[in-house]
């Protein structure tokens, strides 16, 4: 961006304010800071999170007995299609953003991102996007109801009329476009605004993921947009993009899963990168293989573009053995993630603080997921479970396991850095736990319901299937997992007036640059940044006598 | 900078190579077409990274190693302490969005406030040279 005017130099701008001073809301609504933003994003999304989350329980109850309890068949449709667009596409993608925003700049030693007002418009596109796509509820056929895969035909005018089709295929498109500018803005970011000293190989493996992310994110993101306004085409104006007549049907399939298989790299790996900040500061160690943890992700954003349609082997239409490869193939960077997790715990002295607790939670819980990941990954064992209740057990231990485990991690360990006060560790630790026992009482029993045959999208199912128990049992788990909440919002309630945190790092061991700032950060970030010599630098700061190794 | 472009082209040759194999094995056009866009994406930005490294020629500070944080020193650039550009914009392109679906009108009405909103926002700090209301900060 050009401008005439003299520009202001960093020291020119601390705290400015905006012209009708006083006005928070004013303050928020035209905020560029790209903390502001990054906690409009977390609070967005997490606000999305307990909606979903709402929708998620409606179907828990409905499923709990057999017969239709409280909602007919396509209002079961709609509320299944809104929780997993709203989880993934309004939850967790954004979470990422937010997270991204907050922590990274700080990290790298910048003052902000990129283009501070492109930031907020990809906000906005986001926000209005979503409640575009959710706003089909109040339309008079109802919310989208074809899934969120939106599958041809049944997502074409003739199988899924009505406009709340339209208004979720246009809000995702433009929710898309604001996460694009989004993954322009964090690689621009981290290309150019690094501070002296913070080479790539000194970053942070968390601003690693989210530099690869974004990659991803620009990879991903287009083709969807391409496919939904292919699809918006063939709903409004009769065109036949995706008529199954010319193989339309398998052409969006391509075209979603191109997106689809990425996208979920996408919600991983800035939640793996949590998971690395809080290691090492819970095991008194550094990361071990801080490189071969870049390499991993490195190969995981390379491979993801190349096994999409392993979500597709049940068309009978694509190359078993070349997506099957490729799916092991992914396996092993994530394994070698693991080991270096596992590595850089080994031998330290761990203690188990709650952000510690939830990456923990997320170790177990995302390794199970994966473990089912490698049953699907072939294709004999994919064929007997596919489409059932198998592979929703797979993608909650996965993504919740990641999304949810990591997002509470980075909560608790970041608290003190987005407000300047602790969270509390009791209610923190109860929090844990519930939502810990709540999610696998859900969860792990819907492999056995998979394997028993429950297919996934049913509203209903018989007394005589013998799924009846199982079915009890997941909801019971899913009530507990969202009594999970209160404890959570009691913990940001009665610690709001808590003592302010005076120092930098009140965790004491913290690695990365945002450890080097005040708590909460100036409006620039940082006052003063220290000489940066390893991927350490604030612990090389706090610590001087401890050398740490120079990369 | 040597790493950033070498990111973006080694995953941009990876992309080439998995085209070629997926082709090669019986892959359907779809996924080669898009692993080939993909590449593309990913050797224009290289490409673009690569070539504005070599016309700086120089190491930046944030490339070195033995940086110290003074060789950052002066100037950072301009940033924009608060906008309301970015809501205009989206509110416009939201507009665009939802004419699609109820009427022509309304995408017309729309693609106008979005072209009106961008000016605004593309000439926000825009003030003429000699300008004394230029040195005040917004």
């Amino acid at each position: 961006m050009t401008t005439y005017a003299e520009r202001p130099t960093i020291a020119a701008v601390p705290g400015v304010a905006p012209a009708a001073k006083g006005k928070n809301f004013v303050k928020w609504v035209t905020s560029t800071d790209h903390k502001t933003i990054g906690y409009l994003y977390l609070i967005t999304s997490f606000a999305w999170f307990l909606i979903a989350g709402v929708l998620a329980l409606i179907l828990r109850l409905e499923l709990t007995r057999p017969g239709m309890q409280f909602i007919s068949n396509e209002q079961y449709n709609q509320v299944f299609t809104m929780h997993g667009t709203i989880m993934l596409l309004m939850f967790a993608t954004p979470l990422f953003v937010g997270f991204a925003n907050v922590i990274m700049p700080l990290q790298i030693g910048a003052a902000d991102v990129a283009f501070p007002r492109l930031n907020m418009l990809s906000y906005w596109l986001y926000l209005f996007g979503g409640i575009m796509a959710f706003s089909g509820f109040l339309s008079p056929g109802g919310a989208a109801s074809f899934g969120w895969t939106a599958y041809a035909p049944l997502a074409n005018s003739t199988y899924s009329p009505g406009i709340g089709g339209d208004l979720w295929v246009i809000g995702l498109a433009i929710s898309g476009l604001g996460t694009i500018l989004g993954g322009v803005n964090f690689i621009t970011t981290i290309f150019t605004m690094r501070a002296p000293g913070m080479t790539m190989f000194r970053m942070s493996i968390f601003s690693w993921n989210v530099l690869l992310t974004s990659i991803l994110v620009l990879l991903a993101f287009p083709p969807l947009a391409a496919a939904l306004l292919g699809l918006e085409a063939d709903r409004i104006y009769g065109t036949h993009i995706f008529d199954p007549a010319n193989g339309g049907a398998m052409l969006w399939q391509h075209l979603f899963w191109f997106f689809g298989h990425p996208e979920v790299y996408i919600l991983a790996l800035p939640f793996f990168g949590i998971a690395t900040e809080i290691l090492p500061v819970f095991s008194r160690k550094p990361i071990f293989g801080y490189k071969g943890l870049i390499a991993a992700t490195i190969a995981i954003s390379a491979l993801s573009v190349a096994v999409w349609a392993h979500h597709m082997f049940a068309s009978g239409q694509v190359l078993l053995p070349f997506f099957s490869f490729m799916t092991f193939l992914i396996g092993v960077p994530t394994g070698v993630k693991f080991f270096n997790w596992i590595g850089t715990m080994w031998r330290g002295h761990v203690t188990f603080e709650t952000p510690m607790l939830w990456v923990m939670g997320f170790l177990v819980t995302f390794l199970f997921g994966g473990l089912t990941g490698i049953i699907l990954a072939s294709p004999p064992l994919d064929f007997a479970v596919s489409a059932s209740y198998f592979v929703v057990a797979h993608f909650h231990y996965v993504l919740f396991g990641t999304v949810v485990f990591a997002m509470f991690a980075g909560f608790y360990f970041w608290w003190p850095k987005f407000t300047g006060r602790m969270l509390n560790e009791r209610l923190g630790k109860i929090h844990f736990w519930t939502l810990f026992f709540g999610f696998h009482t859900t969860f792990l029993i819907q492999h056995w319901l998979g394997i028993k045959g429950f297919p996934r999208r049913y509203a209903d199912y018989l007394a005589t299937d013998g799924f009846t128990g199982m079915n009890m049992i997941s909801t019971i788990g899913s009530f507990l997992l969202a009594l999970s909440m209160i404890p959570f919002a009691i913990n940001v309630w009665i610690t709001r007036k808590s003592p302010k945190v005076e120092v930098d790092d009140p965790w004491g061991y913290g690695a990365s640059l945002e450890w080097a700032t005040s708590c909460p950060p100036p409006r620039h970030n940082f006052l003063s940044i220290p000489r940066i010599r390893s991927e350490r630098p604030a612990f090389d700061l706090h610590h001087p006598h401890i050398k740490t190794e120079d990369h | 900078m040597k790493t950033n472009w070498q990111l973006f082209v080694g995953l941009s040759v990876f992309y080439v190579l998995m085209s070629v194999v997926y082709w090669f094995v019986g892959g359907e056009p779809v996924g080669i077409t898009g692993m080939i866009l993909a590449a593309c994406l990913a050797g224009m930005v290289g490409f673009y990274v690569w070539f504005t490294q070599k016309r700086i020629g120089t190491i930046m500070p944030s490339d070195n190693i033995t940086a110290e944080i003074s060789d950052g020193a002066g100037e950072l650039g301009f940033y924009s302490p608060h906008s309301w550009w970015p809501l205009p914009v989206a509110i416009s392109a939201i507009a665009v969005g939802f004419g699609l679906i109820i009427g022509w009108w309304l995408t017309l009405i729309a693609l106008v406030a979005l072209v009106i909103s961008i000016i605004g926002w593309v000439t926000e700090y825009e003030k003429p040279l000699d300008d004394p209301a230029a040195h005040v900060h917004h």
